[in-house]
């Protein structure tokens, strides 16, 4: 199973992984700061192809909006699974990402323990 | 050819005669509408009738050989009316004469009269008829209606808040009223036989609206419009009028009545109350989304600090995992101290109404070196400037945005950094970037140039949203309020900023402030 998270918080970052391999091991997590950063990993290693994009929405230089109308571009990445991944959800962000293609939008949880359950029940899915 | 004038035909000619003159006399003996009277040459009452009884109250036996001026006001007889008519009835056959007359009670009528000579064989005068008619009631009836034709006119005359005009029928102006004068400026011998589109701005001269006015009170009876109109002495008034056709007899139209309001007062308060709003409108957005990108940037380090204690909690035993999130913590909660603090001057500065001052920029300058003295030095960096303008702002405000804008220059440097501020005079028209002041046609612009990392030009709109950071956290620190509140401090001032960069080569922030006030 692979993963990429896309947030410009580094210690947003660090917490998400550190609840990941709490839940398994085995599972590849990468990071990218922004949403070109991400493209540019999304396009340049074809042999990474994830099976989850966790996106943050407010970022610089392309935000998480952007960011998921160009990974919807991607044809290759057709079964990936999109979730934004933010510190608040506004009714308009929430609705434009869901006619986006995102699959759901998750508001970041001040407790990792309730992230843990989170993002396990993702993955169990 | 004369007629054979037999002894039986005189005979029944003057039977006739006779009988003729007795039913006459009898005949104006009766008639009682009108005082019949015979006068002798000189004025005498000889004869009277039932009317004159009637009318001047006299009975025969009382009359009869009194002076005719018996029935005249006293300042008619001492002007001589009653010998002025008999003269002209004598030299001209008949006088003809309207006015008060005194009955024997003293009251007084109408009286209508005629004086007819009456002469002899030979035309000498030998006396006079007198007709008169008593017309107290028609007198009254038409002083009645002359008075309140008189009223109506001075109460429209007198009008002082309507405009009341009359137009003939193709609106020229007939008559003016005070109200008129007072609204338009003009007198009423300046105006009178003037069009009355002379009230109109020549824009509306040009789209004939005018004449769209009369043709449609015309066609439909009235008009009703309200617009900016001329003062004779080129100001404007706004003014609601109702022109209304008027018709004569037979429906033809004859003129137009046009009375006018001056709104002005009432208009600029309309006008008042819609900017009002739209500015209300506008601040109402600007909270909103101050509000969602306000919560969204508190929650940020709250939840961080929520997320590190759990942690803390959950490795209690790893000193090292401690001491690492209990730094982590310290740092969200000092971020969300400065937030709220920029946040709290943000807000400050969005209704601040503090009075505006003559503004020394070169003392502003001098002040925020000596503010960043301390980086300056350990940044080595080189600020240069040119002689900078005494612009009329806010002191506090002027200095926030000059710390700003160099501090921002000296945090996204690359190597030792060189900031040169420049300032220039620049008319409004070259000003094509960004929204400024229509109340101002000259503004200083103020350059901040460095030789900092720079940024796309795709940028240079976002790059002054609240919260709206170009770089990672990691990368620079910084709130995302900084250039947000530039902007803000120049709108305050009637000017704007811009922003021009391009990566790895420096960036140019420019404020212009209106440099005529």
């Amino acid at each position: 199973m692979q993963c990429l998270l896309v947030d410009d918080d580094l210690d947003d970052q660090e917490v998400f992984l550190m609840t990941l391999e709490k839940i398994n091991k085995n599972i590849k997590c990468l990071t990218a700061n922004n949403g070109v950063e991400a493209l540019s990993l999304l396009s340049t290693q074809n042999s990474f192809v994830p099976d989850y994009i966790f996106l943050d929405v407010n970022m610089p230089k392309m935000n998480g909006i952007e960011c998921l109308k160009n990974i919807k571009n991607l044809s290759h990445l057709n079964d990936c699974k999109i979730f934004m991944y933010s510190t608040t959800s506004e009714t308009s962000v929430l609705e434009k990402s869901k006619n986006l293609g995102a699959t759901d939008f998750i508001v970041k949880p001040s407790s990792p323990a309730t992230l843990k359950a989170t993002l396990s029940v993702i993955l169990d899915n | 050819m004369t007629e054979i004038q037999s002894p039986e035909n005189v005979r029944k000619r003057n039977y006739k005669h006779k009988n003729n003159n007795d039913i006459y006399h009898k005949m104006i003996e009766e008639i009682e509408d009108y005082a019949i009277i015979l006068l002798d040459k000189n004025g005498f009452i000889r004869d009277w009738n039932k009317g004159a009884e009637k009318i001047k109250l006299y009975n025969e036996g009382e009359i009869l050989g009194k002076h005719f001026s018996i029935f005249y006001l006293q300042e008619d007889i001492d002007a001589n009316l009653p010998q002025k008519l008999l003269t002209q009835a004598e030299e001209t056959g008949k006088a003809v004469h309207e006015g008060w007359r005194k009955r024997k009670d003293g009251s007084k009528f109408w009286g209508s009269i005629t004086i007819t000579a009456i002469h002899d064989e030979k035309h000498n005068v030998i006396g006079f008829s007198k007709v008169t008619r008593d017309l107290t009631e028609k007198k009254r009836t038409e002083d009645e209606l002359r008075m309140s034709e008189e009223r109506y006119h001075r109460m429209i005359a007198e009008v002082q808040d309507y405009a009341i005009i009359l137009l003939d029928e193709n609106g020229f102006i007939q008559n003016w009223n005070i109200g008129a004068e007072k609204i338009k400026g003009y007198k009423a011998d300046e105006i009178v036989g003037k069009h009355f589109s002379i009230f109109y701005p020549a824009e509306d001269q040009q789209n004939k609206l005018p004449d769209q006015l009369l043709e449609r009170a015309r066609a439909e009876g009235k008009a009703l419009h309200e617009g900016w109109r001329i003062r004779k002495d080129g100001s404007r008034f706004w003014g609601t009028i109702v022109i209304t056709a008027l018709h004569g007899k037979d429906n033809t139209i004859i003129g137009f009545s046009k009375v006018t309001r001056d709104l002005t007062e009432k208009k600029i308060a309309d006008e008042k109350l819609l900017s009002y709003t739209a500015e209300l409108e506008i601040q109402n957005g600007e909270l909103e989304q101050f509000a969602y990108v306000a919560s969204h940037d508190l929650q940020e380090p709250l939840r961080k600090i929520q997320t590190f204690t759990e942690l803390i909690k959950d490795n209690y035993n790893d000193e090292q995992f401690v001491d690492r999130y209990f730094e982590k913590l310290d740092t969200s909660a000092k971020r969300m101290a400065l937030l709220v603090k920029s946040l709290l001057n943000y807000s400050r500065l969005s209704n601040d109404k503090s009075e505006k001052t003559k503004v020394d920029l070169n003392t502003v300058l001098a002040e925020t070196k000596q503010d960043f003295e301390l980086l300056i030095e350990e940044k080595k960096a080189t600020i240069k400037s040119t002689n900078l303008p005494t612009v009329f702002g806010n002191y506090t405000q002027l200095g926030q945005l000059f710390s700003n804008l160099i501090s921002n220059a000296l945090k996204f440097s690359n190597g030792d950094p060189l900031i040169e501020i420049t300032a220039k005079t620049v008319s409004r028209q070259d000003i094509q970037e960004a929204p400024v002041s229509l109340l101002h046609k000259h503004f200083y612009e103020i350059s901040f140039r460095d030789n900092g990392i720079g940024f796309e030009q795709q940028y240079d709109k976002l790059i002054f949203s609240l919260f709206q950071r170009l770089h990672g956290k990691h990368e620079y620190n910084g709130t995302g309020i900084g250039l947000a509140l530039c902007k803000k401090i120049a709108e305050n001032h009637g000017g704007c900023i811009k922003a021009e960069g391009e990566p790895g080569k420096g960036a140019t922030f420019t404020a212009y402030l209106p440099a005529d006030v």
